[in-house]
C-alpha cells in the first residue's frame, strides 16, 4: 500500500516539475517577447511618437472627443436633462438659431461690448507701456503691482466691481459722491452697464496689452533713436516711423487675443450685470449658457456655440489674411 | 467566586451579548446615503445632528454623508450630477421649482407607493403643514403624486428697527404726517399694508446727518426694501406677492392643458400688483434702480443700519440678529409683512421659500428604504424642535403649536403665522425658461425701461409661446 502511495507521489511530483518545467520555458519565451516589444517600441523612429501619445490622449479625451460629442449632438433632438435617446433633427436647431431674432441682438451686445473693451485695453496698455518703457525709481514694484489684475480670477474681479459700483457704499459710487454729491448708480442704465463692464474689463485685461506693447518697445535698437534725432525728427515722426514698426505686429497680435477672449465673456457679465438691466448686457457666452445649463436646450446651445466658433474662425481668418496683405504691402 | 457574583457575571454577559444580538444583526450592512445639499447652518445642523443621534431602526450601519455645495454653485453641480449619470446622490436637496425638470427627466423618485405601504410616514405627512406639501412634494403641482419632504421650510417677514419704530418722537411725527400709528409690536404690525408700507419708507428716508430716532444719522438713511434682483428669483420671489395680493394669477399649471397665460399672466390685477411692486421701490435704497437688489444685499444693508425695515426670508436675514455680522442686532424685530386690503380684509399670498429633498431613481430597495427612515428621523418631532432651536424651521404642525416654539426664534411666530398665505410657482420643466424671462421682464420694469403693463404683456406672451410649443397650452 505504502509502495503504491509512493510511486504515485512520484509520478505526481514528476509531473508537478514537467509543468514547472513548462511554465518557466513559457516566462523565458514571454520575457523574450517583452524585451523584443519594448525594443521595437523604444527604437528611435518610434520614441517622439510614445513620447507625444499621452498628451494627444489627454487632448482627445478632454478636448477633441467632448469637441466632437456635441457637434454631433447639433444635429440631434436632445435634452440633457431627459434621459430619452437622441433623435435625428438635421440642420434645424442652426436653422432655429439663425433666426432667432434674440441671437442676434445678443450678438449686437457683444460686438458692442467687444469694440469698446478691446479699443479701451488698447489705449491704456500703451500708454501704459510708453510710462513702463522709461526708468524710474520703484518702476519694477509699480509693474508688478500693476499686473496683478490679470492673475485674478474673473470671478473676484466680478465681485470686486460689483461692490465698487453700489451705489450706497461702493468705493466707486462713494467717490463720486464726494465730487458730485450726487447718488451713483452706474448699472440702471444699458451704457452705464456696459461701461461698468468695460472698465472691469480693461481693468483686468490692460496690463496684458501693456506687456506685448513693451516687449515691442524694448526691442527697438537705439540707434534707430540716435539715427532720428540727427535727422531732427519730431517726436511724432520718431514714434511713426521708429517706434510703430516695432509694436505693430503685437499690438495687432493683442488685438487678436483680447478680441477672441472678450468674445466669450461670460463671468465678468453674469456677476455684474446678470446680463442686466433687462437684457441690455446679455452677451452671446451668458445666453449659450442660460441655454444649454438653465433651459437643458442642449442640442440648441451646442448649434449656437458651433456658429460662435465658426464667428471667431472667420473673424481671426479676417484678421490674419490682411496682417499678411500690409505685410506683403510693405516688403 | 460566590455563586452571587457566577450569577451576576452570567446575566451580564447575556445581556452584553443580547444587546449585540439586536443592535448588529450578523446580516448588518455598512449603508452610506449620499445627500447634496446647499451649504449653510440648516444643511450643516442636519449633519451634525445625524452624525450625534442618528441609528437605522433597520439594524443596519447607515451613515449619513452630506456633500456641502456653496449656494452659488448649487444648482450647476445638482444639475451636472443629475444630467451626467454620475448616480452619485441618493438623496438631494432641490428647490421645488426644479422638481419637475428632473421628475420628467427620470430622476427624482415618486414615493406614493412607500407612503402608502407605510404608516409612521402617512402620520408624518398628516403633520407636516399642508402648504409644504403641496409646494414641496407634489407635481403636477397640487396633485396627490408626492416626491418630496420638507428640508428647511422658509417664509419672508418684516425684520425692522424697534430703535427706530418704537420711538416716541418718530411716533408721534409719523402719526403726525399720516394719521396713523407707526408699527411698534408684533400686534401693530399686523395691520400694516403696503401703503402704510410706503408711508414708512417715505417716513424714514433721512440724509446723512439727518436727526433719526435719538439720534443723528452718519449715512443717507432708507426707509424700505424688498428684494428686487435680476440674479435667479430675486424679484419674483417678492412681486408675485403683489400679482397674487391684487387678485392676479399666474399660469395655473395644476390646470394643464386648458389653463392660458394670455389675458390671465397680464390680466388688469397683475398689472396693478406689478405697478405698485415697483412704485414702492422708490423709497428704497439707490441700488434698487440697478435691478441688484437681492436677498444679500437687503440683509447687508439693513444690518449695516441703513434702512428701517426690510422683507425679506427669514432663513437670509436671521443673520440681522448676529452681532458679528450686524450693527443693528440688539435693535431688530420681527413682525408679519404688510397685505393687501381685500373685501375689508388683509390678504397676505405670498411665495413659498426653503427647500424639500427627495429620493432619488437609481436606488435599491434596501438604499430607497433607508433613505426613508432617514427622511423619518428628519422629520421626527425631536429632530424638528432640535432644528427649531438651531438653525432652521420645523415642518411640523405639532411642533409649531408646542408653547415655547414662538420664543424659540425671533421670527417663529410670524413665520408659523403666514404659512398659510404661501404659494409656490411653476414646476414644470419649463420652469428656467419661464423664470428667467419674467426675471428679465421685472428688471426693465424696476429699471424703469418698461411700463408695468409692458412687463406683464410681454411676459403673458412669452410664456402663451413657450407653453403651447411644450404642449402644456391648448
Amino acid at each position: 500500500m505504502s509502495n503504491i502511495i509512493s510511486s504515485a507521489l512520484r509520478g505526481q511530483f514528476r509531473q508537478t516539475n514537467e509543468v514547472e518545467k513548462q511554465q518557466s520555458t513559457t516566462q523565458q519565451t514571454g520575457k523574450v517577447q517583452m524585451n523584443a516589444f519594448y525594443k521595437w517600441l523604444l527604437d528611435p523612429k518610434r520614441r517622439g511618437a510614445l513620447l507625444v501619445t499621452p498628451a494627444v490622449l489627454l487632448l482627445f479625451v478632454m478636448n477633441i472627443f467632448p469637441l466632437m460629442w456635441s457637434f454631433g449632438l447639433s444635429f440631434f433632438h436632445f435634452k440633457a436633462s431627459s434621459m430619452k435617446p437622441p433623435r435625428f433633427a438635421g440642420f434645424y436647431y442652426y436653422e432655429k438659431v439663425l433666426a432667432d431674432p434674440v441671437v442676434w441682438d445678443r450678438f449686437q451686445t457683444t460686438a458692442a461690448i467687444v469694440s469698446l473693451s478691446v479699443l479701451t485695453q488698447l489705449v491704456i496698455g500703451s500708454a501704459l507701456a510708453l510710462l513702463f518703457a522709461k526708468k524710474f525709481p520703484l518702476r519694477r514694484e509699480i509693474l508688478m503691482m500693476i499686473l496683478t489684475p490679470m492673475m485674478l480670477s474673473f470671478v473676484a474681479v466680478g465681485v470686486f466691481f460689483k461692490l465698487f459700483y453700489e451705489p450706497t457704499f461702493g468705493i466707486i459710487s462713494q467717490a463720486y459722491m464726494y465730487f458730485s454729491g450726487e447718488t451713483m448708480t452706474l448699472l440702471a442704465t444699458k451704457w452705464g452697464a456696459i461701461a461698468g463692464i468695460v472698465i472691469a474689463d480693461a481693468w483686468m485685461w490692460s496690463p496684458f496689452v501693456m506687456l506685448l506693447v513693451l516687449a515691442g518697445l524694448v526691442s527697438v535698437p537705439d540707434y534707430l533713436y540716435e539715427a532720428a534725432d540727427v535727422d531732427r525728427a519730431t517726436p511724432w515722426e520718431r514714434f511713426k516711423t521708429v517706434t510703430f514698426p516695432y509694436v505693430k505686429g503685437l499690438l495687432l497680435l493683442a488685438v487678436l487675443f483680447r478680441t477672441i477672449e472678450t468674445f466669450k465673456l461670460f463671468d465678468i457679465v453674469y456677476i455684474i450685470t446678470a446680463g442686466g438691466p433687462g437684457t441690455s448686457t446679455e452677451t452671446i457666452a451668458v445666453y449659450v449658457y442660460r441655454m444649454a445649463f438653465q433651459f437643458f436646450k442642449t442640442s440648441q446651445s451646442s448649434a449656437l456655440s458651433y456658429i460662435l466658433l465658426f464667428v471667431v474662425i472667420v473673424l481671426t481668418n479676417l484678421y490674419l489674411y490682411f496682417v499678411n496683405q500690409r505685410n506683403e504691402g510693405a516688403s | 467566586m460566590s455563586t452571587l457574583r457566577k450569577l451576576t457575571s452570567t446575566i451580564a454577559l447575556g445581556a452584553v451579548v443580547g444587546a449585540f444580538a439586536v443592535q448588529a444583526p450578523a446580516h448588518a450592512k455598512d449603508i452610506t446615503i449620499q445627500m447634496a445639499a446647499p451649504d449653510w447652518g440648516p444643511t450643516r445642523f442636519m449633519q451634525d445632528y445625524a452624525n450625534k443621534t442618528y441609528k437605522s431602526p433597520t439594524g443596519n450601519n447607515v451613515k449619513l454623508a452630506i456633500d456641502f455645495i456653496p449656494w452659488g454653485s448649487f444648482y450647476d453641480r445638482v444639475a451636472a450630477s443629475m444630467t451626467s449619470g454620475e448616480k452619485k446622490y441618493q438623496l438631494v436637496v432641490s428647490d421645488s421649482q426644479w422638481i419637475g425638470t428632473f421628475i420628467e427627466g427620470g430622476q427624482f423618485m415618486k414615493l406614493n407607493k412607500y407612503i402608502d405601504a407605510d404608516a409612521e410616514l402617512q402620520n408624518i405627512l398628516k403633520d407636516v403643514h399642508p402648504a409644504l406639501t403641496e409646494s414641496y412634494g407634489t407635481y403636477p403641482y397640487k396633485s396627490k403624486n408626492i416626491y418630496g419632504f420638507p428640508q428647511m421650510p422658509d417664509t419672508k417677514v418684516t425684520f425692522y428697527r424697534k430703535d427706530l419704530f418704537c420711538d416716541d418722537g418718530e411716533q408721534a411725527a409719523f402719526k403726525a404726517k399720516y394719521s396713523k400709528t407707526l408699527p411698534c409690536t408684533y400686534e401693530d404690525w399686523e395691520s400694516v399694508d403696503w401703503d402704510t408700507w410706503g408711508n414708512i419708507g417715505e417716513f424714514f428716508r433721512r440724509d446723512a446727518g439727518s436727526k433719526l430716532g435719538s439720534g443723528t444719522t452718519p449715512d443717507d438713511f432708507y426707509g424700505i426694501a424688498y428684494q428686487a434682483g435680476k440674479t435667479y428669483d430675486f424679484s419674483s420671489g417678492q412681486a408675485l406677492a403683489f400679482v397674487w395680493q391684487n387678485g392676479g394669477m399666474i399660469w395655473d399649471e395644476s390646470n394643464q392643458p386648458n389653463a392660458q397665460a394670455v389675458g390671465v399672466v397680464n390680466s388688469a390685477a397683475a398689472v396693478k400688483g406689478i405697478a405698485k411692486y415697483v412704485d414702492l421701490l422708490k423709497y428704497s435704497p439707490p441700488v434698487a434702480k440697478t435691478g441688484q437688489m437681492g436677498i444679500f444685499a437687503i440683509n447687508n444693508l439693513f444690518s449695516q443700519g441703513k434702512i428701517a425695515a426690510i422683507v425679506n426670508w427669514n432663513a437670509v436675514s436671521a443673520t440681522a440678529f448676529d452681532p458679528k455680522s450686524s450693527t443693528v442686532a440688539d435693535k431688530t424685530a420681527v413682525a408679519l409683512p404688510p397685505g393687501t386690503m381685500h373685501n375689508g380684509e388683509l390678504v397676505r399670498w405670498d411665495v413659498m421659500g426653503g427647500q424639500p429633498f427627495v429620493l432619488t431613481t437609481w436606488n435599491s430597495d434596501e438604499v430607497v428604504k433607508e433613505s426613508l427612515e432617514v427622511v423619518k428621523w428628519w422629520l421626527s418631532k425631536d429632530t424638528q424642535l432640535n432644528f427649531a432651536k438651531k438653525s432652521g424651521n420645523s415642518a411640523l404642525q405639532s411642533v409649531m403649536a408646542m408653547p415655547e416654539y414662538d420664543g424659540i426664534k425671533p421670527w417663529n411666530r410670524a413665520h408659523k403665522n403666514v404659512l398659510k398665505w404661501q404659494k409656490d410657482f411653476w414646476h414644470v420643466p419649463e420652469f428656467f425658461e419661464l423664470l428667467t424671462q419674467q426675471q428679465e421682464e421685472f428688471d426693465k420694469a424696476i429699471t424703469g425701461q418698461s411700463s408695468a403693463k409692458d412687463a406683464m404683456d410681454s411676459i403673458a406672451a412669452f410664456q402663451q409661446e413657450l407653453l403651447t410649443e411644450a404642449g402644456r397650452i391648448n
